[in-house]
This record gives C-alpha cells, structure tokens and sequence, in this order.
C-alpha cells in the first residue's frame, strides 16, 4: 500500500494547464519532495490531493482511499497560505482545530499542552493568535498540522519565512515524524532542504513532471562529473575549455559539470597556478544543478517556441 | 454534525465574548428605551419661558379678550406664571410707522414677536363669495417673529385667538357661543377590533407593536447578515479558510458559521425579551390601575410567527450574506454587492405602511408569499389581521423551499469563493462555479 497514488491528474484552468498528466507514488514511511519552480503547478497538485479543487481527470489515492471527509482526518496539511484566526487565543485556536480533525476534548488538550511545550509556547496558549510574533504564529501552524496525529502529512512550501533556528527544528521534527512511520509530502523550490531530507522527489515544471525517482538514483544516473571548486582569482578562462558541459559561478565558487567522456582529474591541472584553489571536489551534481540543468534549459527553450509563434 | 457543531461552538463563543456584543446587548435596549422616552422628555421640559408679545389691533376689540383667555392656566407656564404677556400698541400715527417700530422692537428683542390684527377679522361676508374674497387679496391676521417654526407656540395662540374670534363673530350674530360650542361637539370614531376570542378596543398600540416588531425582524437581519458577511470575509482575508477546509467541507464550515451567529442573535433577543418583561412588571407596579395608559401587550401567537419568521428570514438572508463574503476580498467590495440584497429587505419596509391600512387585499397576499418579503410582510399582516392559516402556511412553505433552494445555490458559490483571491468574478462566472462544482 502506497501512502499517495496520484495517476495521471490534470487541470486546467480556461486554456491554461495547471497541472498536466502527473503521476507519482509515495510509499509509505518517506518523505517526500515536490521540487519545482514558483508556478510550476505544485500547489495545484497538492489542494486536489486535498479535495479542494478537483483534478479534470485521473486518479488520486490518499492511504488507499478516495479523499473524503473521513480521510481528512488522517491527513495533516500545511497550505502555501498560512492563516490562522488572529482574535483567538492560542488554547482555543488548537482546541478548535483539533476538534474538527475528530479528536475529543480531552485527548487534545492532552496533545495541545504536549506540542506547546515542545515549541516552546506553553507561556502564550491564553494569549490571542495577533499577539504571537510571525516566527511563533508559523510554529503554531506546524502544531495545527500535526496535532492529531496524522498518517499522511502534506506540507506546502514549509520553510518559506523560517529563520534558521525554526528550520531546523522543523527539519528534525519531519525526520522524527518519519521514524515513527509517517509520510511526509512538502513542496519546496529550496534544494538543499530537499537533498537533506527527502527519499524520493518528482521536479514539476511547466505543469509536468520532468524527473520521477528516488533521489540518490537520480544523482547516480547523472554520474560523479561534476567539479565544486572554491576558489579566489580570475577564472572566467575556464569556460573556454573543450571539456566544459556547464558551468554556474557564483564568484568565488563554481559548480562544474564536465562533459561525458572527460575525466575530473584531467582538469585539475590546467587550472593550477591561474587561480587559488582552495577546494576541489569531484561528487554528484548538486539537486540544485539538476534543477537548473532540467528547468532552466526548458524554461529557455519554451521562450524561444512563444516567440517564434 | 459533530463537526458543524464545533464550528457553531466558536463562532458564538467569540462573538459573544466580544464587547461590540455586550455593549450592543445593554445598550439596546437603553436605546430603544431613549428614542422613545428622550423626546417625550425634551418636549415637555422645553424651554419654555416668559415672552412679550406686542399685538396691533385694528378692531379694538379682540386684544382685551385675547388677553384674558392667554391668562387662563391652559396657556400658563407649569409654575404658574404667564407663559405670553401682551403689550398692546396703537396703530397711531399710521399703521405702517407702528409695525416698523414693532419690526425693529422684534429685532432688538425687546419683544419675541408681535401679532397683527386687521380690521375686518370680524367680519363674516357672504358664505358663496368666499372664494372670491380670498383672491382679493384679504389681509391676514400675521404673527410676525425671528423665529417661526415653534409650531407649539403657534398653536398655542392660534387657537386662542380663534376662540376670540369666533366668539366675537357668533355674539355679533345675537348666537350664545356656549350653545355654538354644544351643537358642534365632534363625534370620535372609536376603531374597535374583533377576533374570534371577542373584542377589544383598539388603540394605537396594535399599530405600534406590529410597526415595531417588523422593524426589528428587518434590523436584525440587516445587522446579523453583516456579522455572518464580515466573518466569512475575514476567514478568507486571514487565509484560516483553506486550514479549516482541510478538515471539514465549506457547507459545515457555512452552516455552523450561520447558525452559530443565528444562535447569538436569538440570545440576544432572549436577553431583551427578559429585560422587557422584567421592565414592564417593574413599571406596571408604578402606573396606577385606573391610568389611561395601557402597556401595549404581545399576544402570544405574534411572539411565535415573530420567532418564526426571524428564524426563517435570517436563514434566507444569511445564506445570501455569505455568498457574497464569499465573493470579495474585503468589505469594502462588498458594498456593491449587498445592495441589491440591502433592497430586499428595504421594499417590504416601504410596504408596511401599505400592508397595515389593507392586510387582506389580493395585493398584500401576494406580496406577503414572495419569499424574500414574507418573513416582514406575513409577519405584519398576521399582527393587524390575523390571515387565514392556509395562507401562513403557504408562505412558509414557499419560504422554506426558497432557503432550500438558496442553501443548495450558495454553498456552490461559496465553495469556490472562499478559495479565490484577486479579482472579484462576474455574475457569469459565479453562474459557471454552481454550473460545474
């Protein structure tokens, strides 16, 4: 039993495709990460999971089901728009919440002061919502996703507006969720939040998927060729190499992705003596590189179709 | 439904621990209690003093008695002293030279005003030329002043002066003006009202009540639908709705947000009836048995149709509210939308008038069954005249099938409405979001 199966859902939206064709499973103890670019159809793809918009056609599966109201209740979810009652005061904003997720008094006053105390709220439960500081209000959401406990949690963009701390602590609650056996689905356009957590991802862009898989396969598949190099100097020479596939500089470092047949050793050489180098590691592609590698170059592509139309 | 019932839960807790609630819950009745009381007590405490009145008087005749009858205690002030003394002036050198000087003895406030008498006040004329008199040009007895729009004040003399005057007219024609007075005693028509349970005199206070009560059925809507508008736009401004959404549907999320507020306005006017009924004993144990002021009493029967009604309309209003706070972003573009619904309520206040002077005509059945008008105009018709069952019972059936109806439209609306953000859509599109969803 898969936790997610999503087959072949599309919508549209007048002429415009949100989402198109799109099919991914998740089995069940994994996270999750839905990568793509700001408008690539994410969001979409997560509220019809969610039953709020309903897909044109395919099929969605949540924990073996149809999505319904039952369903609801084993499913946490974080939208991309927080929000939260600001006239309520924190106890009473969760009490109400969990009890439209079907958990009895008792039982979430029980986990309310338990998640309170675990981000470190407990002082604010009989304040008003408004009063809480932007950092406490995105804890508070997290709390309202999870306080009940659920199989399945899908999460939109959650480290949008997360200071480190908030991050991490978020990052090690996802992990421990996931040794408990829960599933964790989020969407983000942050690569590194992904490489760090994620077992399997699927990169959407333009409202399709273009890259399925389990992540460290992925990066197996596009093969150790790639050169980080940290370095202090002019190297703006490199580029001229035959050998060069692409090349992202950000100044004072440089992700490399070297052609084929080239050997990385084979590089080293040429650049000593021209630049200080004060790193030089040959690994996988960063996500971030496979990202730009597979939207950028489609992105580029497309603006060329648009205007030869 | 055990979820509605959370969603009814908060939306009365929060409202009605708010102070907008507490305060409205006391003062209105205090300000009920004030627009009715407040001008009874501003006009009988006016201010009231001692004004000089010159008076020019051509006939020589009338200001002697007029003198006298404004010395009668009817025209004195509540301490007993003389509410209007007379100053008489001749009309000497000329009467034009007099009411100059009066005009500017007005002016200086030496006098409040003075009163003009002409010479042929007295005289009658013949009955048939009347008409024609009064093309030419007669002279009019004139109250000159600063200020004319004490219309107390005016009275006041004009009925002094008419008494002098026809006194005056009657004893010029050998008649005893006592005599006069007997013959011309006007008859009331005492309006008598009979139900089946028997008769009851019927005073202004059936109109009021029923008047009365209609209105507070439109304000409640009025004010309620707002409450249920501005929460549904708030949900939606506050982006809660899609973390609420994903734990119930957006028609338990509707209909506890509408019957949770609905639940605050019938305490409300719980709290009110009690604090009436409470006022009324109170002050009944003060009015002695024998004054001619009757507490105006709710028959039963109203005060269910009353309940009825409030409920059903606030249902059908209510839905309709939501809608539109489902529509818009904020409350501001709301405005444009809540006219037309704002009219629905308007009309059948403009009709009560019409309603009240013929509750059975074909007319007023008709518009007491439009749905939208029933729960003001049936109301009212069933508080002057009492229709027959059938067609109370017709009208809420219409009423209800209308809620159905309304209930089954807008939860569509609102589906997709509370999920839209930007632009406000076109009645085509809201046609297009109950067509597909």
């Amino acid at each position: 039993m898969n936790a997610l199966e999503i087959e072949s859902i599309s919508k549209r939206f007048g002429d415009f495709y949100a989402v198109k064709k799109l099919s991914f499973e998740i089995p069940p103890g994994t996270i999750y990460g839905l990568l793509g670019p700001n408008g690539a159809g994410k969001t979409t793809t997560i509220r019809m999971v969610m039953n709020i918009i309903i897909p044109d056609e395919g099929s969605i599966k949540v924990l073996d089901r149809r999505m319904d109201e039952e369903m609801k209740e084993r499913v946490g979810y974080l939208p991309e728009d927080r929000g939260l009652y600001p006239k309520m005061k924190v106890g009473e904003l969760l009490l109400f919440l969990a009890e439209i997720k079907g958990l009895k008094g008792s039982e979430a006053r029980k986990e309310i002061d338990f998640w309170l105390e675990r981000f470190d709220l407990s002082d604010w439960k009989s304040k008003k919502v408004e009063e809480l500081s932007r950092g406490m209000q995105q804890k508070l959401q997290f709390i309202v996703t999870v306080i009940h406990q659920p199989e399945l949690i899908i999460l939109d963009e959650p480290f949008s507006g997360l200071d480190p701390v908030n991050t991490k602590l978020l990052k090690d609650i996802m992990l421990e969720m996931k040794e408990k056996g829960r599933t964790i689905v989020f969407s983000t356009h942050r690569m590194e939040q992904v490489e760090m957590i994620c077992d399997n991802i699927c990169l959407i862009n333009k409202a399709e998927s273009v890259l399925e898989g389990n992540l460290s396969q992925i990066k197996k598949e596009y093969g150790k060729n790639t050169v980080v190099l940290d370095y202090d100097g002019e190297a703006n020479f490199i580029k001229n190499f035959p050998e060069i596939e692409k090349i992202d500089d950000y100044g004072k470092f440089m992700e490399i992705r070297l052609k084929e047949k080239s050997a990385p050793q084979d590089l080293l050489p040429k650049l000593v003596g021209k630049i200080n180098i004060n790193k030089y590691e040959v690994r996988e592609p960063t996500l971030n590189a496979i990202f730009i590698e597979k939207v950028g170059g489609k992105e580029i592509k497309d603006e060329e179709d648009t205007v030869s139309h | 439904m055990r979820k509605i019932l959370s969603v009814i839960k908060r939306e009365y807790i929060q409202i009605v621990r708010t102070k907008g609630f507490i305060i409205g819950t006391v003062l209105g009745p205090v300000f009920m209690l004030g627009l009715i009381v407040v001008p009874i007590i501003v006009s009988s405490a006016s201010v009231e003093k001692q004004e000089t009145i010159g008076v020019v008087d051509l006939t020589n005749e009338i200001y002697t008695e007029l003198d006298n009858k404004l010395d009668h205690k009817d025209y004195r002030l509540k301490d007993g002293f003389r509410r209007y003394l007379l100053e008489k002036f001749e009309p000497s050198p000329g009467i034009k030279e007099v009411r100059n000087a009066l005009r500017e003895k007005v002016l200086k406030k030496e006098i409040s005003a003075y009163i003009y008498i002409p010479e042929d006040v007295l005289e009658i004329g013949p009955a048939e030329s009347a008409a024609r008199d009064s093309e030419q040009e007669e002279e009019k007895v004139e109250y000159v002043s600063e200020h004319t729009t004490d219309f107390e004040e005016l009275r006041a003399l004009n009925r002094a002066l008419n008494n002098v005057v026809v006194e005056k007219r009657l004893k010029r024609e050998g008649l005893d003006p006592q005599k006069v007075a007997q013959y011309i005693k006007r008859v009331e028509l005492q309006p008598i009202k009979i139900t089946k349970k028997g008769e009851e005199e019927d005073t202004a206070g059936t109109f009021m009540i029923s008047y009365f009560l209609a209105l507070i059925i439109y304000m409640a809507i009025l004010i309620y639908g707002q409450v249920i508008m501005r929460g549904v736009i708030e949900e939606k401004s506050s982006r809660v709705v899609e973390v609420v959404l994903s734990s119930l549907k957006p028609f338990q999320l509707m209909m506890g947000k509408i019957l949770g507020i609905g639940a605050v306005g019938l305490t409300q006017f719980s709290i009110w009836t009690l604090f009436g009924i409470g006022a009324s004993l109170y002050s009944a144990s003060f009015i002695p048995s024998g004054a001619d002021f009757a507490m105006p009493s709710i028959p039963a029967h109203v005060f269910i149709y009353f309940v009825i009604f409030f409920i059903l309309g606030y249902f059908l209003f209510g839905t309709l509210y939501a809608a539109i706070g489902s529509m818009v972003n904020s409350e501001k573009e709301a405005q444009q939308l809540v006219m037309p619904v704002t009219m629905f309520l308007i009309v059948p206040i403009m009709l009560m008038i019409f309603i009240i002077r013929a509750p059975d005509s074909s007319l007023s059945v008709f518009l007491s069954m439009i749905p939208f008008f029933t729960p003001i105009l049936m109301f009212l018709r069933i508080t002057v005249l009492l229709p027959p069952f059938g067609q109370i019972g017709a009208s809420v059936v219409i009423l209800t099938l209308t809620i159905v109806l309304m209930v089954w439209l807008v939860a569509k609306i609102y589906r997709v409405g509370i999920l839209m953000y930007g632009k406000r859509p076109k009645f085509a599109e809201v046609v297009r979001w109950i067509r597909y969803s």
